[in-house]
């Protein structure tokens, strides 16, 4: 056991604690302390090292709640960063409900980076499910209210699986380090763990939950939510599966599973809830790959992914604010009023689609790169394929059916400066990482190779490599040409679409009616047969029974002696209807106990 | 479209709605001229072919639209199709 000093505390721990002190400021001052806290982790994140441990006992185990290498590092500037940059957004909140459950929630995940065991990792696993669920709940909809229901008990099957994998996993080594797992003789228990860390990152078919529950969430809660458990299984994945080929091929139905339901999307949230899919299948692609240039593009992707990410649900959680409306039929023309939430939602969406000069054409680059290096030519293609269809739903048509379309007669008020201030410092570092990427490449895992394989410098990268600048605007900007050349097929009608969570939904609702039906036909052929017919003639039989013994002597003696014995006042009747009432007289029951006395002297 | 021309937003304007669509067709031929005088950095020979991206992007485009159209057929629902499996 370590004890605790301010050179080995995680930086979660900064987000977890602070959250219980929120409820102690009022007003602006509690906005800023709020602020302040992401702030506080960021330095916390920068001053650590190797060097710093801080374990715990825990039954028969020391735990390793603090793991300060490289990649958890990387993990952590950018969790505390864009907790930052939404707590600025978020600022123009005036109850703490959503600061609390986000700073429990983005704690938690920072806690799951930094963990170094199985067993913190799961133990605050837990804690992201249960915290993130608030902010869906905390739009206080009917919808949010279902939608919340079945986001916790996918979590909570998905805890349950890892749960199963690690207890598997323990009992089997022994140990709880959490390192890779080899490939090479897989068991049970790290498939369990590979399933439990993919249902958090919304793969194929376990995604479903992601855009049921995300979009329904609170204007603050959809930006927070968008960066942090998908992100934290990326990470992972990154540390325990590197390598596993079974993640490219997920990851390459991940990116296009993500475009094909963005398309069908009508709900502008809902459309930016499958590209982060589409975008954690490049990830996972590139975990799949496995090789050190590939993970650091994982890692690059995820870092640079969470911040247009966040600012393009900022930029729709501005139009819900302003309008109160998400759905791309009810909206359009907002261009006219909310020109910078255009402008900075606009830098998000060209950061997603990778088009040069921003982020996404540093950081998806290297996975893409990875891939080829590798010689895989259909991941390859499909990534490349997959880079094209994201600029058609996440690059255009999100702002497109938004802000220009129609005009909707919507003439909302630009988003207010606290939204605005977030979503500026998101877009300048979306623009800023697109042209000197070498500050994020250095932070990177396996950064010098990175700078090896990977121009870095602005020239290098839109000078020297010209080339690859012009191939990559001829492919977005053919890809913008289908989109308008095809803008009828795409006109959004107000539906939706039916996804994996139907075998929950629907699939839950028809299980239930198959098994009523079976059920419950055998509980009513059961209560016929044997409640009502079966107990019915034995409890006659039992009841009768002393009767007709007793008549098979009697019934001789009544014939010898001519008595009536048949109809309904007949001698059996009368001895029948003795017996069930058991009115003896005491005369014939002193008889009988003596006759009975008699017997058993004699026995 | 009821509302007058003058009172259009500029973007709603079909006189703007025309130049951007010059705009689009000039950018995309642009990146095509541009092509002849790049040096070529192809991981794959299929790269080598003149055209390819913007081929690319064009088929996995109008293939991604095509497809989610034909599956919008057996996907699509109204938007109240799963209220009564969620009241109970």
């Amino acid at each position: 056991m370590t004890t605790l000093t301010i050179n080995n505390l995680p930086p979660g721990l900064i987000l977890l604690l602070g959250a219980l002190l929120v409820p102690l400021f009022r007003g602006r001052l509690r906005n800023w302390f709020v602020i302040l806290l992401p702030a506080l982790a960021f330095w916390q994140v920068s001053c650590l090292n190797e060097a710093a441990v801080l374990s715990l006992p825990f039954l028969d185990f020391e735990l390793n709640v603090l793991r300060a290498d490289v990649w958890s590092r990387a993990f952590g500037y950018i969790f505390t960063l864009n907790a930052f940059a939404a707590f600025l957004y978020g600022s123009y909140q005036k109850k703490s409900t959503e600061f609390v459950a986000a700073l429990l929630y983005i704690g938690s995940a920072l806690m799951v980076v930094f963990a170094g065991d199985l067993i913190t990792i799961y133990l605050f696993w837990e804690a992201m499910a249960v915290t993130s669920v608030y902010l869906v709940l905390a739009s206080k909809t009917t919808k949010a209210l279902a939608a919340a229901r079945r986001y916790i008990l996918v979590h909570v099957v998905g805890g349950l699986v890892l749960l199963a994998g690690l207890v598997l996993l323990i009992h089997d080594t022994g140990s709880i380090a959490f390192a890779a797992f080899a490939r090479e003789g897989a068991t049970p228990a790290t498939w369990l763990i590979l399933i439990g860390f993919l249902i958090n990152a919304a793969a194929v078919p376990f995604s479903s939950w992601l855009p049921d529950a995300y979009p329904e969430s609170t204007v603050l809660g959809g930006v927070i939510l968008s960066a942090y458990t998908s992100k934290t299984a990326v990470y992972t994945l990154v540390r325990g599966f590197p390598g596993w080929e079974i993640l490219i091929v997920i990851g390459c139905a991940m990116t296009l599973y993500g475009i094909i339901y963005a398309l069908l999307e009508n709900d502008m949230r809902r459309i930016l809830a499958y590209s982060i899919i589409n975008q954690v299948g490049f990830m996972v692609v590139g975990v799949g790959i496995g090789t050190p240039l590939a993970l650091a593009g994982t890692v690059a992707h995820a870092f640079c992914h969470i911040i247009y990410k966040a600012l393009l649900w900022m930029s729709a959680g501005a139009v819900l604010y302003r309008t109160g409306r998400s759905k791309c039929t009810e909206l359009g023309g907002l261009y006219n009023t909310m020109p910078w939430t255009l402008i900075l939602g606009g830098i998000g969406a060209l950061a997603i689609s990778s088009v040069p000069l921003t982020s996404g054409f540093t950081s998806k680059t290297i996975i893409i790169a990875a891939a080829a290096n590798q010689h895989l030519f259909w991941a390859w293609l499909i990534l490349e394929i997959a880079s094209a269809g994201v600029f058609l739903h996440a690059g255009i048509k999100f702002p497109y059916f938004v802000f220009f379309a129609k005009d909707s007669g919507l003439r909302p008020a630009e988003a207010p400066k606290s939204m605005l201030a977030g979503m500026g410092l998101l877009a300048f570092l979306c623009l800023s990482l697109g042209m000197f990427p070498e500050r994020l490449y250095d932070i990177l895992p396996n950064s010098e190779l990175v700078k090896a394989a990977m121009p870095y410098t602005f020239s290098d990268i839109y000078l020297h490599h010209f080339g690859h600048v012009v191939t990559q605007s001829q492919m977005l900007i053919f890809s913008g040409l289908v989109f308008f050349l095809f803008l009828p097929l795409l006109k959004r009608t107000d539906t939706i679409s039916l996804d994996f969570d139907w075998f929950y939904r629907k699939g839950g609702e028809l299980f239930y009616h198959f098994m009523d039906s079976i059920l419950n036909r055998i509980n009513r052929w059961t209560n016929d047969t044997v409640a009502l017919s079966f107990t019915a003639t034995l409890s006659r039989y039992v009841n009768d029974g002393p009767a007709r013994l007793w008549l098979v002597v009697v019934k001789p003696l009544w014939q010898m002696s001519r008595v009536r014995i048949e109809g309904a006042d007949g001698a059996e009747a009368r001895l029948l209807r003795l017996f069930r009432t058991s009115a003896f007289s005491i005369g014939s029951a002193a008889i009988f106990s003596i006759g009975l006395l008699l017997m058993l002297l004699l026995l | 479209m009821a509302i007058p021309e003058r009172d259009q937003g500029y973007f709603d304007q079909p006189a703007t709605r025309k130049k951007l669509w010059l705009l689009l067709w000039g950018f995309c031929a642009l990146t095509v001229v541009l092509e002849l005088f790049i040096e070529r950095e192809p991981h794959f020979p299929q790269e080598n072919f003149f055209g390819f991206y913007a081929l690319l992007g064009f088929l996995a485009c109008s293939g991604c639209i095509l497809v989610a159209k034909g599956l919008a057929l057996f996907l699509k629902a109204r938007t109240d199709y799963y209220d009564d499996a969620d009241d109970q």
